[in-house]
Order: C-alpha cells, then structure tokens, then sequence
C-alpha cells in the first residue's frame, strides 16, 4: 500500500502554504511521493519530497496568503502614494519641519551611535576578552588610601599563577617609554614601547606577521615591533616582514644590539594597550642582577590574568586577602598594607580611574550620557512627529469621513495612515544619512577620531545590529500608530456635519508631549552650561604655576651620565637664556601635566621609624621654580651647589605646603632645617624650602605632598620659558634652540612641543564631551522648536475666525499675541521647572568625578529657564504676530 | 498580437494543460514534461507557473476528484480559456512566420 510522507513537511508546508491551495499542492506532492517510493525507493522519495516541499517556499506562494493581499494590491498602495504625495506638497512649510525635524534627529542619533559603539568596542579583537582581568592594587598607610593603581610588584603574577589553579597564564608590562633608537646609521625617536614577557602575545591577539608567538619575547635584548614601526624602521617593502627577523637596532647609547624576533599588525584604535614596539621582559634583569624579578618592593609591573574557563573572577578575587597577607605581612614587607582586586579586562577602557594607569581611557559615565542625549533627540523628534501629524487631524477629518462613507473600513484606514508616516520616515531617514555624510568630517573632527558607517557597519555585531534595527522600527510604528488610531477614529458623521471640534483628550496628550520636549531641552540646556562651565573653570584656574609660553625640548637620552654631564646642561641652559626672547631653562624629570612618581617610606629624621608618609616626587634643577613661577614661600631655592652627580649624596630637598601639612608640621618656616629620611638607605636629608601648593596635574586630581629633589638626568626634558613673542620670532627662537641643542647633544633627534598644549591635553576627554554635549542640545532645542513653530502656526490658522471677531470687537494687538502664546509660555514654563531638579541632580553627579570643581550656582538654573522662554517665545512670534496683525475683514469676509 | 507575451516555460506550461485536457493538473504536468520532453522541472516551478497563467486569465480552474495514491486530496484541474487558445495560437503563428524569414540553409560549402 502507499508509504505515508513525514508528517512535519506537510505541516510545515502548511504553515505558509495559502488554505485554498494547500490541499491540491499536498494531492500533488504526495502522488509524486508514492510514485518515487515505487520507483527509487523510500529514502530517495523521502528526500525528494523534503526537497519539493522546501521548493514550494517561494515568494510566488508564500505572497498569496491573506496578508500578502495588500502587498500585492498595487493599486491600492499606488493610491496611498499618490494621497501622501499629495498631503506632503499641500503643506509644504509642515511636511518640511516634519521631515527634517525627523532627519536632523535621527542624523544626531547615528552620529552618536557610531561614537558610542566604537567605544564600547573597546579591546573586543582579544580572542580571550572575556577571561582576561587586571590586577589591581589599593595601598594603605595608617588607614588611608595612598595608591589607588594597576602598579605593583613583578612577583604577583607568577606567585598568584603558582599559587591559584584558576589561573590559566598571566602576563607582565612594564611601560618602556618613548624608544630612541639607531637603526643602520638612522636615529628614531618617539616609538612608544612596552617591556612584556613572552605570555603577552599569548594572552592578547596581537598577531604575529613573522616571527615565533611563544618565544619571540622570550630572550634578553629582543623586540617585537608593528607593521608600522618596521616599516618605518627597516623600510620593509610589500609586506615582507620575515626580512627584518634578526635585523638589530640600538636603544639610546646601550652598546648591547636589541635583536628583531617578530613583527606584529599594527595596534587597533581600539585597544586599552598601545605601542609601536614590545621590548622583551628579561631585558629588564641583567644577567648579574636577577634577583630584582623577586622584588616584593619594587612597583612598576602591570599584570594580566587568563582566568580558565568557567571560573568566577569574584570567587579567586576573594582569597586576594589571604594572598596579601601571606606575602606581604600587613604593612612590614613594602611599607603599606596592600590589597588586590581584579577588574575585568572589558571595563579598561571606559570604567579606570587607577594611577599610573597606561590604558586608554575614556569616561563611560560620558559614554552612556551621550546615549541618553541621543535617545532624548531622538524622542524629541517622534514626538514632533506625533504631535504636527495630529495637530492636523482636522485637516485630515473630513478625508477620513468621507472615505468611510465611501465604504473605507477602520483597518484600511490605519494601514493608509501608517504607510504614509512610513513614507515620511523613510524620507527623513534619507536625509539623515545625507546629513551623516555631510557632517562625518566634522564630527570626526569634534570627536578626534576616525569613524565613519563603514567601520560601524563592519565591526557590528548581531546583537547591536537587531537592537538599532528594532529601535528604529518600534520607533516608526510607534509614531505612526498613534495618529493612524486617531485619524480613523473620526465619525463620518460628526465630521461632515461640520461639527468637529478635537477632543480635549487629544489637547491634553499634546501638552504632555510638549512639555516633555522642553523639559529635555531644559535639562540639556542645565547641562551643557555646567558642563561648560567646569570646563572654563579648570582652563583659567590659577594652577599655581605658570605654563604659558613655555617651550619643552625633548630630553637627550643619548647621552653618557658622566663627571661632566651637569657641567655640560649647565652651559646648554645659559646658551638658551643668550638667546633673545628667552627669559630662563630648567629641566626637569617630569613636567607639569605628567603623572609623576610617589615616595611611600618618608618620615622626619625625629620622628618614629615606622612612621611612613607617602609623596609625589621630582627631580628639578635649581632654575624650575623660577621658570614656572612656582612661589617660595619659606627657605629658599636650590642652588646650583645642591646638584651632586651622585644622587647618594645630595643634602637638601624642597617640599611644598602639603608635604610640611602631611608630615605634622606647623607652618612652613617650622620644616626649614629639619631632617627627613628619603630613600632606602636611610639617608638624612635637609629640608631647605617649601613651596606653594600648584596643579602638577589636572584639576580633576587633588594636588598631593611633594617632595622635590635637586636632580639633573639624562631623561630630564628642558622647560625654555619665552618672552611673549609673535609666532614669526617663536619660530626663530625654535630654530635657535635646534641648533645650541644639536651643539650640546649631537647623535640626538630634537623633538619639541608647548607645555600649553601638553597640560591641556589632560582636559581633551572632558572637552570632547563638552562639545559633543553642546552639539547635541542645540539640535534637541532646533528640533523642539521646529515642533513649537508648526503648533503654534497651525494653531494660529485654526482660530483665524476667532481672532478676526475679537479684533472687530476692539481687542488690542497685545492681547491678541498673549492670548496666542499664552498657553505655550505656560507649557515650556512648567517644563522648565521640571526639569531642573533632574539637570541639578544629574549635574552633582558627574562634578563628582573632578577634585577641583564648580558650585552650580542659581544663575546657571535661571539661565536655561530665561533662556527656554526667549527661545520659544521667538519661534512663535513670527507666526503669532502675523495672524494677530491679520486685517479682521480678509478672514471674516467668508462667514 | 496580444500585449502580454509568455516566457518559454510559461508556454510549455500552457501547451500542457491544452494537451492534457482533463487530466491537465500539477503532478501531472510535471510528470508528463519530464518523461515527454526529458526536461527535470520542479513540482513547485508547475504550480506557481500555472498560478500566474491564472492571474493572466489565459487558464482556469475547477477542483476534480481525489485518488488513494493522493490520500484521497482533490486535484486541481486547469482548462485553458480561450484567450489562452487564441494566445497559444498567436504566438506558433508569429514562430512560424519568424521561421519563414531564416534562410534555407543550402548544403554547399561544407
């Protein structure tokens, strides 16, 4: 007898298949069915009809179901076409605000988009993302917080790995600093390098062009470089990097050749780590010194992890306190009590506020802000849409009445009404991208960065594809779901009595609405002002040191530390002040803007042996204080007698207000004389100044006790502080200071820059935000008003009539035009005052983050609100006088 | 000559259903094709092409009966109109007075 066919590809077949061809094309393919089983057999059979089934999935059939019914009815949708044409051109000056209100919106929120999604991207090409963590390390001292930082000792690492079988690799970096290299006769200068072990490679996907990935980094004096430096270095034409393996180069005057072992692809943008060139960890240790690999004292290490699989980080976390106090016994091994934590290698980029931090970071607070505004402008703008699409409904009424008549049923109705805001997205989606196109430069340049759609596009993935996707399209639905309900709700009848009036139901939504646009405005408003305002707040802040017109030579690093080094930097500062528009030099280790190094074991000579004290310090010549106008307030300066080449003997520090406040010292004249001990050895050293307190960074840092030594270094840069000079003279006293450099330092690349400039760089995220915080609410305000102008106007056309009989019965044009805005003043009124207890609160929030900060002050809440008012009084105006100045007799003449 | 024009497979599908008459349904067709003209056609290309040749009027359709072999489902039976006729008809003309304008092919030069 007949096989019978799998039951699930009929049902299958069935679910799509249209109900009056179903059981014809079933007939059909079971026939087939039973006659291939006859003659192929039943496995072949089967697989046939499985194959025939899938066929008949096919757009043909599939569109003859009961909803393709509309799709196909091109008729119909032509119609739709033609009246949503028809509506757009009717009212030019409407369909214009809605569409580029719509356009500008969305623009602003893929423009934000792209911002946001490239910086969630952040370190996501790492294979193993989701296992890697930083160590990182909290240091107390007498129960306060002294260190909050991703430095720590070199045995954690492998202690812990040794230690925790959760751990699967762990990996250590020691920042190299700026390379200054020889390659084959040619200096470098500037590549930024990393010393890493020979797990780095493993634990992060940096991937290798040539070159062994387990052993490249193993050996001393070897080095990894990117695509770009090898380029740069050994001019490696089309892409063969395996010439340049065993190729050597020197670092600064080491004579010991630094051997090629690998070549990496260049370091995505979007990785917290950078580098042009790893240099091998073993380097570090010298062959007669290595014994410093076990240091539990020296802190320069940033360590990563690879957890295995499966094992929670909270959980190894939590055995971090036993591993500190088995190693480092409270405070007594390093001098404070140490405590480690781990942090997601994910979080890097956006959530590190720790010192010493050589991550790339970004504010995630800032990050998620920006989304928030960009849902807010985006809201704005559908709200708008919502509301200039009802607030014709009138318009509309008597179309819809007599469509109904015409036998038009409810459902046709709302499929009309929402092809046509269909329609209209698609139109304002279009411009968007036009704008998008036309702005990316610009925004890129806002942002300092280099996005583009293509890049987006490419590196999305499907989570964030399908969320923008159902953003949108919730979005076009949802704006065009309310008016096509409400527009084809009309009675026919009530409507073409003529008796229409709207229903105050619909009034009520549309405020709400409006006050929810200007409540965001406002509250943008509020923000962008704070915003700005700690943003010049810190710009003009008196620092206590004077960075102006100060020029940075880059330090001499090939050059021998010798008997005649000071010598030598003493003659090449006074050739530098010979020149003319140049007031004084100093040089310095570190300058001002640079995180400088903290001291943990420092104590007055009189004062308890365990007693520690934690300060910042820096080594300085004895022209800096001078040439940053750094204020003495007891003792005196160095002098060049205080410079020793051998650091052990130096005899005299200068400390500033803070050090003599956390030592317990009264008063700044009390610390002159006194004895301190600094350093390992013990040593007693004088204190012979104190100075004021100033900015070494940022004013989102507190300025912490410093200790100052009179040091010069081979690795100190020079401070040239200028008379105030055109840019003409600038560039010759440059010139000059190139050539007395080279003098003194031949065989070094000269390298210069404005510490204006470096300082300001500290401030390039918050600025950023600034901007794109500015940007951003000024297009929410264009788009709110746009909203308000089409209301007001078409308000004002409804109650043409009206006003003509007022005008005829003697009103004044003053209390025409307040009659108009009366009711829109109120609105954005009440929408002001809702929203500057949310701008306060989010505001206090995010100052939080600076050390050194403004007090929002009630003219900044006033301002937006005076602010909003003008704004939206101006927009109306226009429309308002014009309908108020009407002459009575030119729009009663109909009646 | 009628505005529309059929593709070759629409035709050969119309062809059919003239030639078949009352047996003229998807299975059917497919079958015949395949053992007539040793042409491989898929079950699904059928119906949708004799669908579309509905939509254009030049066939209709009515339900027949059922076979066991079918599991007692009906058959759809297609008949062609008589502007399928005429269309039919049309196009084997304007192919025969094509055919007349190639020239005879002489065997010389070979």
């Amino acid at each position: 007898m007949n096989q019978r066919p799998p039951i699930w590809t009929l049902k299958f077949l069935s679910w799509f298949c249209p109900d009056h061809l179903y059981e014809e094309i079933v007939g059909d393919l079971v026939q087939k069915f039973n006659r291939d089983v006859k003659a192929i057999g039943e496995k072949r059979a089967n697989r046939r009809l499985i194959w025939n089934t899938v066929c008949f999935f096919r757009p043909e059939i599939i569109l003859r179901n009961r909803f393709s019914y509309s799709l196909i009815n091109t008729i119909m949708l032509r119609n739709y076409f033609t009246i949503a044409f028809r509506n757009v051109l009717k009212n030019k000056v409407f369909s214009a605000i809605n569409i580029f209100g719509l356009g500008i919106g969305l623009a602003a929120c893929l423009l934000i988009f792209q911002f946001v999604s490239f910086e969630l991207s952040y370190d996501t090409f790492n294979e193993k993302l989701d296992r890697t963590y930083r160590i990182t390390n909290n240091r107390f001292q007498n129960g306060k917080l002294i260190q909050h930082g991703t430095i720590m000792y070199p045995t954690i690492g492998p202690v812990m790995a040794k230690d925790y079988p959760e751990i699967e690799m762990y990996t250590r970096l020691m920042p190299g600093g700026g390379l200054n290299v020889k390659v084959e006769e040619k200096v470098f200068k500037g590549e930024n390098s990393h010393f890493v072990d020979e797990h780095f490679l493993s634990v992060f996907t940096f991937p290798l062009l040539a070159g062994e990935r387990t052993s490249a980094l193993k050996d001393r004096y070897t080095m990894v470089l990117t695509e770009r430096t090898a380029i740069k270095y050994f001019g490696v034409l089309d892409k063969n990097y395996s010439s340049v393996i065993g190729k050597v180069v020197y670092w600064g005057l080491d004579t010991q050749p630094y051997k090629i072992t690998g070549v990496c692809s260049n370091v995505p943008e979007n990785s917290h780590i950078q580098f042009d060139a790893l240099v091998s960890y073993a380097t570090l240790f010298s062959a007669d010194n290595p014994d410093a690999d076990n240091s539990w004292t020296w802190s320069d290490m940033r360590h990563y992890l690879v957890l295995k699989p499966g094992v929670d980080y909270k959980s190894l976390e939590s055995k971090f306190p036993d591993f500190s106090q088995r190693y480092f016994q409270g405070d007594k091994v390093s001098g404070s009590v140490e405590k480690f934590y781990l942090q997601p290698m994910r979080d890097a980029h956006l959530y590190s506020d720790y010192e010493y931090d050589i991550a790339k970071i970004a504010s995630g607070q800032a990050v998620w802000a920006m989304v928030i505004v960009a849902a807010f402008v985006l809201l704005i703008a559908w709200i708008n849409y919502i509301n200039l699409t009802t607030s014709r409904a009138l318009d509309r009424a008597k179309e819809v009445g007599l469509r109904k008549v015409m036998g038009a049923l409810r459902s046709q109705l709302i499929k009309h009404f929402l092809f046509e805001s269909i329609l209209i997205s698609l139109f304002a989606f279009l411009i968007a991208l036009v704008i998008i196109l036309l702005s990316q430069s610009s925004f890129n340049q806002m942002i300092d960065g280099n996005l583009s759609w293509w890049r987006v596009l490419s590196e999305m993935n499907t989570s964030t594809t399908m969320i923008l996707i159902t953003v949108m399209l919730a979005g076009v639905l949802l704006s065009g779901f309310y008016p096509a309900f409400v527009l084809s709700a009309y009675q026919p009848v009530t409507v073409l009595k003529g008796k229409f009036q709207r229903s105050s139901r619909g009034q009520f939504l549309r405020k709400a609405l409006v006050v929810f646009q200007f409540t965001s405005s406002a509250a943008l408003i509020t923000g962008t002002l704070i915003v700005s305002k700690q943003l010049r707040f810190m710009n003009d802040a008196d620092l206590g040191i004077n960075i102006h017109n100060t020029l940075i030579v880059q330090a001499p690093e090939r050059t021998a530390w010798d008997s005649t080094f000071i010598q030598r930097v003493e003659s090449y500062k006074y050739e530098l002040t010979k020149i003319e528009g140049v007031v004084s030099a100093a040089t310095s280790w570190s300058l001002p803007g640079d995180r400088v190094g903290r001291s943990f074991g420092i104590r007055l000579a009189d004062q308890p042996s365990e007693s520690h004290f934690t300060m910042s310090n820096m080594g300085v010549d004895h022209n800096f204080f001078d040439t940053y106008g750094i204020k003495i307030i007891a003792g005196r300066k160095f002098l060049p007698s205080d410079h020793r080449i051998d650091f052990q003997e130096i005899e005299s520090v200068i400390l500033n207000i803070n050090a003599v406040k956390l030592l317990g010292l009264d008063s700044a004249q009390d610390a002159i004389g006194r004895q301190i001990i600094w350093g390992s050895d013990k040593k007693k050293i004088f204190i012979v100044g104190v100075v004021n307190n100033f900015h070494q960074q940022s004013l989102k840092n507190p300025m912490e006790p410093m200790i100052f030594g009179p040091a010069y270094s081979t690795y100190s840069s020079t401070s040239i502080k200028l008379e105030n000079a055109d840019k003409e003279k600038t560039q010759r006293i440059i010139a000059d200071v190139r050539m007395i450099f080279s003098k003194f330092f031949p065989d070094n690349a000269f390298d210069y820059s404005f510490m204006e400039d470096r300082y300001k760089r500290q401030y390039n995220d918050d600025n950023r935000f600034g901007k794109v915080i500015s940007v951003f609410t000024i297009l929410a305000i264009i788009i709110s008003c746009l909203g308000l102008v089409g209301l007001s106007s078409y308000m004002a056309v409804q109650r043409t009539k009206e006003i003509g009989i007022r005008k005829v019965l003697g009103a004044s044009l003053f209390s025409i035009v307040t009659l108009l805005s009366s009711s829109f003043i109120k609105l954005v009124l009440l929408a002001t005052l809702l929203a500057l207890p949310i701008a306060y609160v989010v505001a206090q929030n995010w100052l939080e983050g600076y050390a050194y900060k403004i007090t929002p002050g009630a003219l900044i809440f006033a301002l937006p609100v005076i602010l909003i008012l003008l704004i939206a009084a101006f927009t109306m105006s226009f429309q308002v006088m014009r309908t108020a100045k009407t002459n009575p007799a030119d729009t009663l003449k109909y009646e | 000559m009628a505005k529309e024009y059929l593709g070759e497979f629409e035709e050969l599908i119309l062809t059919m259903v003239a030639a078949l008459q009352e047996d003229a349904y998807g299975a059917a067709i497919s079958e015949e094709i395949e053992t007539r003209l040793k042409r491989e056609v898929n079950l699904s290309a059928v119906h949708v092409t004799l669908y579309r040749l509905e939509d254009k009027g030049l066939i209709k359709s009515s339900m027949g009966g059922g076979t066991n072999e079918r599991g007692g489902r009906r058959k759809r039976i297609f008949t062609i109109t008589s502007a399928g006729m005429a269309m039919l008809r049309a196009m084997k003309d304007a192919r025969i007075d094509l055919w007349k304008l190639v020239p005879q092919l002489k065997m010389t030069g070979i």
